[in-house]
Formats: structure tokens, sequence, C-alpha cells
């Protein structure tokens, strides 16, 4: 029962605003994820948070990753490889809640993400498909 | 012998760990989550088991991108609650029943499921907030727990149907295992979310329901969904329900719904589970 690879990865293209953690971009975003996973040790936040871009130094990332690490830009993090467990780590850092961190993704205020949540959260309706706008 | 009596299944959302942890139990927002979990943990108390068979997904904790196993099974005698980044949850660490679990990973191997072998290990909030669901705050777990760690973050993760098989062997694995022990699987994750892009906070109570159902009434769909299923129904999170299926299959075709409870949301997820018996 084996599938095509290539057939497989282009589904996920299909999918609205969504970025699925496929091996091309875990190979893109090696170094922003083992940096998000530095954060994991106090000592490390500790000096991440006195200051940003000097701990980012040692780390080879490309200068557009370290831009959106240091603007917090979680969908652009995403297209540059980042894998939202990994940014969890900074946000964590940051104090935010997933609810908190994810909501800056969603397009919404905090607030409104929180309200849909509540309400039964985003419906699937017209964005399982882009092709087939269902 | 060793046998199999019984399958859980439940979301491992970390928030749930949260809301125990700092007694927030009957806050409004939680309590009618928690309710859901009152029912089982009579139940547990019951059954007694003497080991789980956990299946998790680690979060990035103990696995960073330098070491992807798609199918991992702990084999030291005790893990250590991680530190996710905010500190190591107040739980106690987990003890494992390691001579059966390097039994399970033997067999496993033997019957071509090429297992990755874990000794030094932390577990997160996958693998802790399932057992603070079922077992509330004991100072010690009363139970030993086998940790059995699945990629489902970086893709392609195990096809369904993969699991399904994974746990068919674990069930043989289980039943030559000398020792006289009362086994349970559990498989943990989902049910719908995506906690990324523009769609995040994507839920398909209706997608789930048909899930929970179909876990007795037609394992065998499930067990053939693809993975652009999940990812288009359930949000890009979704896909950890596969995990539900090695706990399925472990379970053999004879089976008995005891008990189940769906409530949306917790944090950004639905929140599912489910009791199944084995009938003898």
């Amino acid at each position: 029962m084996s599938q095509d690879i290539h057939e497989y990865l282009a589904e996920f293209d299909d999918i609205p605003g969504t970025r699925v953690y496929t091996t091309k971009r875990a190979r893109a975003g090696y170094w922003l994820n083992q940096f998000a996973m530095s954060l994991m040790k106090a000592e490390n936040r500790k000096k991440w948070l006195a200051d940003e871009a000097a701990y980012l130094e040692d780390w080879p990332m490309t200068d557009e990753q370290k831009q959106a690490v240091l603007d917090r830009d979680y969908n652009r993090l995403l297209d540059l490889g980042g894998n939202i467990y990994f940014l969890a780590k900074i946000f964590s850092t940051d104090g935010l809640s997933f609810v908190q961190a994810v909501s800056t993704m969603s397009g919404m205020s905090e607030e409104d993400y929180k309200a849909m949540m509540m309400a039964g959260g985003r419906s699937p309706e017209g964005l399982r498909s882009i092709k087939e706008g269902r | 012998m060793a046998r199999i009596t019984a399958g859980v299944a439940t979301s491992h959302v970390p928030l749930l760990g949260v809301g125990i942890d700092q007694g927030k139990m009957d806050d409004p927002y939680f309590k009618p989550i928690y309710e859901g979990y009152e029912w089982s943990k009579k139940w547990i108390a019951e059954e007694k088991p003497d080991v789980i068979i956990l299946v998790y997904n680690d979060h990035a904790s103990a696995f960073d991108m330098n070491l992807i196993p798609t199918f991992a099974i702990g084999c030291a005698d005790e893990f250590q609650p991680a530190d996710e980044g905010w500190g190591p949850r107040p739980v106690p660490p987990v003890k494992n029943h390691a001579d059966m679990a390097w039994h399970i990973a033997q067999s496993l191997i033997l019957d071509e499921f090429d297992m990755t072998i874990i000794n030094q290990m932390d577990v997160d909030h996958g693998l802790t907030v399932p057992l603070s669901l079922l077992y509330g705050q004991p100072e010690a777990w009363p139970v030993k727990v086998i940790p059995l760690a699945v990629n489902v973050v970086t893709y392609p993760p195990p096809s369904g149907n993969r699991c399904w098989m994974l746990g068919e062997a674990i069930a043989r694995a289980v039943e030559s295992f000398e020792e006289d022990l009362n086994v349970q699987i559990w498989g943990t994750g989902g049910m719908s979310h995506q906690l990324q892009g523009p769609r995040a906070g994507l839920i398909n109570a209706e997608w789930d329901q048909k899930f929970l159902d179909d876990l007795t009434a037609d394992p065998e769909r499930l067990r053939h969904i693809p993975h652009i299923e999940y990812l288009r129904e359930t949000g890009s999170e979704g896909i950890e329900m596969v995990m539900w299926l090695i706990m399925r299959g472990a379970l053999g075709p004879n089976i008995k719904e005891l008990h189940r409870h769906f409530h949306v949301p917790a944090s950004n997820t639905a929140v599912g589970h489910i009791v199944l018996e084995k009938e003898a």
C-alpha cells in the first residue's frame, strides 16, 4: 500500500492557512528549532532575556530567521522552518500561554480568538481545501 | 501470563495539567472538563491495573530535531517529569516495569517493528497529563508505566494502519510475558486542534464524535484514514489521533465501550476521552 511521496506532499499545500511540518521545513528550520529548544534550560532563558540579539549571535540561523524571532512573527517563523512545539519555548519564555501565542497567528485579537474557542472553535467549513473550496 | 484488559484514550492538553497542579478543578472553565473523568477515576481505582503501556508523543521535550524516532519505547527504571520551559510539573516520577518494557522491545523487533530503545528520557505533558486525569494527585503513581513515544510532529508520522499493526504486535508481546499482570494500553493526544497558522483554532466536533463512535462501530474505517484527512478535517495537530489506533489495534476485535467524554474547548483543543474494555 505504498504511497507516492510527491503526491502525498503536494496535498499539504492545498490546506488553507496551514504549514505542515515536512522534512523540507525541518531541514530549513533545524537551527531555529534547536535555538528555541535551548530555552528549555533556566540558565539559557536568563541569558536570552538579558540580550536577545547577542544570544542569537551564537546560532547559525539565517538573518531572516533571527529577525522573525526578534519580531515574534510566528507565521513567518513557520514559513522559515519553525515548528510550533519548538517555538513554544520562545513564547513560554515570554510568559505567553498557547492560546495567547496561537491567537497571534490567527489574525484575530486574543479576546476574539478566545471567544471563538469558547463558542466551539473555528469551523472547518470552507477551510479544508483551497482547490475544491470546501 | 500478562494480559491486556482495557484501553483508554484521552487528550493530553497541557492546560489540563496546569488546572490540576494549580487546584483549579472547580473553576467554571475547567469543571465540565474534569467532570467527564470522574467515572474513569472510580473505574481505574477498582480495576487497579499493574502496568499501563502509555502511547504518547513528545513535544520537543526529550527529543529535539537531532533525533526523531518514529516509535520509541522507554526501558529505564524511572522517568522524571520534563521541564518544558516553565519548570517540571509537580508530579511523581514515572516508574517503569523495565523487564516488561525490554521484553516488549525485543518482541516487537523480532515481530518486524524496528523500535528505538530509550533509557534516559524525561517525560512531558503528553504522558503525565493523562495520568493526572485518571489518578489525580497521588504521592506516587499507583501503577507502572511503559512509555511508548510516537513521532507525530515531523511529517510523515506513521500511518494509522501501521499504528494499528503495532498495537496488534504489542498485544502479542504482552501475552508472551510470563508474569501475571493486568495491563492496560492508553492512546493519548487529539482530538481536533490546530496550533499554528491563520487556520489555528480549528475544531471539528462532528468528525471527532464519529471517530469515537467508530472505535467500536467501524474500526476498519479508522485504520485507513489517510494523513491528509486528519489535516483537512481535524487541524494540523489532530494527527495525534493515530496514536489512539495503537491502543485500539492492541485490544482485538471484541470490545465494549464503557465510558465517553467530549468537551470543547480546553485551550485550543477538543477534549476527547473513551474507556474500552476487552471482552473475553
